[in-house]
């Protein structure tokens, strides 16, 4: 689904990635695990094109797309759920899942799938997007990248300042949502990543150093400890 | 306290509208009051023209634009050139649209040069060779185009005196301009020639920069573009005597709203080039912006000087607005719309159809329909979530470059309309367009920066107020602790403004609809 070939990323002057390599086998959960500020939100964002990698290679589906255009690369089926959430404010919840239309009818073709997986977001349908709680925005980031046919969901932190309830309320969408799309899943939480992944890759200081399936990494508490300082 | 905190808005509106209405009572006759409070709007409905764009532009690319004064001239010079010189603006249309067919080859231009594999030397060097060409086929064909010269020497040709003359259907048709030194065909091929080599030297400056891959196959729009605006060109230089002639024949409120309509489209031609030549290549250098706003608003004055020469005109209104005679002053809406009266009775004073009816009335159109763009449709939700986060709108698959060339051009196109409305009211000059930016710099200021409400709201504050000093110059106003009515100079006008925006931005540090970031 997606091949991701030892990429360099330069954040202004920043050698951030120095050579990110990670493969994303189709219908599966990938979990990208490290340290804060290993890369891997800077990965996320270089296979978008957002931050564009100076060097390497990006395959998706079989085409090459390094150096597109993030629109175009997103227009390819990728959906980004970002590490803050991105709601927009001014945008009722309803406008905020219909701008990620990518065709008319888009929003009515998902609805009762979005709404089985997340039924809160039924009834703040009319709500302002500033007024959701950070578990509510959370649920809308993800429902908005699910839209759109999206064959590859690229999510950021879904549990990051969420009440325990509402993680095991994340994780369980992304585990149905994931019987439709492939997702590449940014986790500092490692029990939540060992739980809903079935590969990891490991970055650090930029350099993926690690991968493998995640039933091996759970009882490798040496690697656990090293590179993730938690056991 | 949350409510308290998000009424606070509506509350010191009301508060700041509530104190103007009371001095305004006070020691001011009620026809007096209304009339003040509606040119105060109409000053206020022009400066929202201006302001809206330059807040729906600031908000959504992050560009103060500081040239925007000077497309709301160039809106005004443009609509009165149509509206009085019709022949000139037939003559100028086709050398402009073959120029930009030549230069709409340029993608076509780019996929197929892009596929020659040429010798570092040759690849060097013909872009140069191609631009010279280029400047040299058109410095012998540009000019020689025929052109009906607006000659503001000559009082006869005064823009007055023209009208009338039109209007009475008593005007000498100017002759028509004919090419002199060159063959027609060999103009009309030079310049399209001309417009090719330009383009196909500015890609090839641009693929020596290593821009752009070469693509599978060679893309068939620009050629269907190019070919149309030829197309286009040479049907007007075809039709040039029965269009000019229908022009000239066509009545004068016809003519003011085709002004209107092609100042509009002339700004926002203008908006997507300037947004997609110029300002693209610098979002990431907010100082080089400003200073290339800046720049764009001399050379928008210069060029003004170097074009229509005379520092000041004056555009005359049309006969909808204009009518005097049996039945007007008009007193009830059908006698307006009979007679077509340039004054209307209220509260026993005259009020100027044009002016203080008129100008607000196409403000509170255009406050709908932006509103309405904004709110209801799939554009409207698009600027507004790229207000707040390009970036995420981006990641959604939507080409948000192509929303701010829009934005852009939409945004100048306002502010063009804005100049065409204004001229006929306060008449066109060099700095018509500083002065309005000014104004709606501080209506922005005011209103919030980014916010549309905001820059209505502002525009709205800014004009009324403007008025009422004007207006207590002239009849002076009374103050408890002095003996003499105080009569405000006509300097303390734009510094009521200022001082507006001064206590404003003290007790909202973010304007009226500002939000805190």
């Amino acid at each position: 689904m997606l091949e991701v070939q030892n990429i360099h990323t330069f954040i202004g002057q920043f050698h951030i990635l120095e050579g990110v390599s990670l493969t994303v086998p189709a219908g599966s959960i990938v979990a990208l695990l490290g340290r804060n500020g290993a890369g891997k939100t800077t990965t996320l964002k270089s296979v978008l094109g957002l931050t564009p990698p100076r060097a390497g290679k990006i395959i998706f589906n079989g085409q090459e797309i390094q150096g597109r255009r993030s629109f175009d690369i997103a227009a390819l089926g990728i959906g980004f759920v970002p590490e803050h959430r991105a709601i927009f404010r001014d945008l009722s919840v309803a406008e905020n899942l219909r701008i990620a239309e990518r065709r008319k009818g888009d929003f009515a073709r998902k609805e009762a799938f979005i709404f089985s997986l997340f039924p809160d977001l039924q009834r703040l349908i009319k709500l302002s997007g500033a007024n959701l709680s950070g578990g509510q925005q959370q649920m809308l980031a993800v429902a908005r990248a699910l839209v759109p046919d999206n064959k590859l969901l690229l999510i950021d932190e879904p549990s990051e300042g969420l009440a325990p309830v509402i993680i095991e309320q994340m994780m369980e969408a992304i585990r149905q949502l994931s019987a439709e799309t492939t997702v590449l899943l940014v986790e500092q939480n490692f029990i939540v990543a060992s739980r809903l992944a079935q590969h990891y890759v490991i970055i650090e200081e930029g350099r993926s150093v690690q991968h493998g399936l995640m039933a091996d990494l759970v009882n490798d508490k040496e690697t656990i400890h090293r590179y993730l300082g938690a056991a | 306290m949350e409510t308290l905190r998000k009424n606070r808005t509506r509350l010191i509106t009301l508060a700041a509208l509530a104190f103007l209405f009371v001095t305004a009572l006070q020691g001011m006759e009620s026809e007096d009051w209304a009339i003040t409070v509606l040119r105060g709007l109409s000053v206020g409905a022009v400066t929202f023209l201006v302001a809206a764009g330059l807040s729906l532009i600031l908000g959504l690319m992050d560009v103060l634009n500081l040239a925007h004064g000077e497309l709301f001239m160039v809106g005004a010079y443009v609509g009165w050139t149509v509206y009085v010189r019709p022949d000139t603006f037939i003559d100028v249309l086709p050398p402009l649209l073959l120029l930009a067919a030549g230069l709409a080859l340029m993608p076509w231009q780019r996929a197929l040069l892009s596929r020659l594999s040429l010798s570092p030397q040759v690849a060097r060097l013909w872009p140069w060779a191609a631009l010279a060409a280029a400047l040299a086929t058109l410095a012998l064909t540009l000019p020689r185009f025929p052109l009906a010269i607006w000659n503001p020497d000559a009082f006869a040709q005064s823009p007055g005196a023209f009208a009338l003359a039109l209007d009475q259907g008593t005007l000498q048709m100017p002759a028509a301009a004919v090419f002199t030194e060159i063959a027609p065909i060999a103009g009309i091929l030079g310049v399209l020639l001309g417009g090719a080599l330009l383009g196909a030297a500015i890609v090839g400056l641009g693929l020596r920069r290593g821009g752009g891959a070469p693509t599978a196959r060679l893309p068939r729009r620009p050629l269907l573009w190019a070919a149309a605006l030829a197309a286009a060109g040479v049907a007007f230089y075809a039709g040039n005597d029965p269009l000019t002639a229908a022009l000239f024949t066509m009545n004068s409120t016809a003519r003011f709203f085709l002004s209107m309509a092609v100042a509009t489209g002339v700004g926002f031609v203008l908006g997507g080039l300037i947004e997609s030549t110029l300002i693209r290549p610098l979002y990431d250098r907010p100082i080089y912006q400003i200073m290339l706003t800046l720049g764009l608003s001399f050379i928008g004055v210069e060029l003004v000087r170097a074009i229509w020469g005379r520092p000041e005109f004056t555009m005359p209104k049309a006969a909808l607005f204009n009518g005097t005679g049996d039945g007007c002053p008009a007193v009830t809406l059908s006698d307006l719309l009979a007679h077509q009266c340039s004054t209307i009775l209220l509260f026993d004073g005259r009020i100027r159809t044009y002016n203080e009816v008129f100008i607000i009335l196409v403000g509170v159109i255009v406050l709908v329909a932006v509103w309405l763009l904004l709110q209801r449709t799939r554009l409207g939700m698009i600027i507004r979530a790229g207000v707040q986060d390009a970036e995420m709108v981006e990641a959604l698959g939507i080409n948000v470059r192509r929303v701010f060339t829009l934005v852009f051009a939409l945004g100048v196109a306002l502010a063009a309309l804005g100049g065409v409305l204004a001229a006929p009211s306060i008449g066109l000059s060099n700095d018509m367009g500083t002065r309005l930016l000014l104004l709606a710099l501080i209506a922005l200021a005011i209103g919030g920066l980014t916010s549309f409400p905001g820059a209505a709201a502002g525009a709205v504050l800014v004009g009324l107020l403007q008025q009422f000093i004007i207006k207590y110059g002239q009849i002076g106003i009374n103050l408890p602790f002095l003996a003499e009515p105080f009569k405000p100079s006509p300097p303390l006008v734009p510094a009521s403004t200022v001082l507006l925006m001064v206590i404003i931005l003290l007790i909202l540090p973010n304007g009226l609809f500002g939000r805190n970031e």
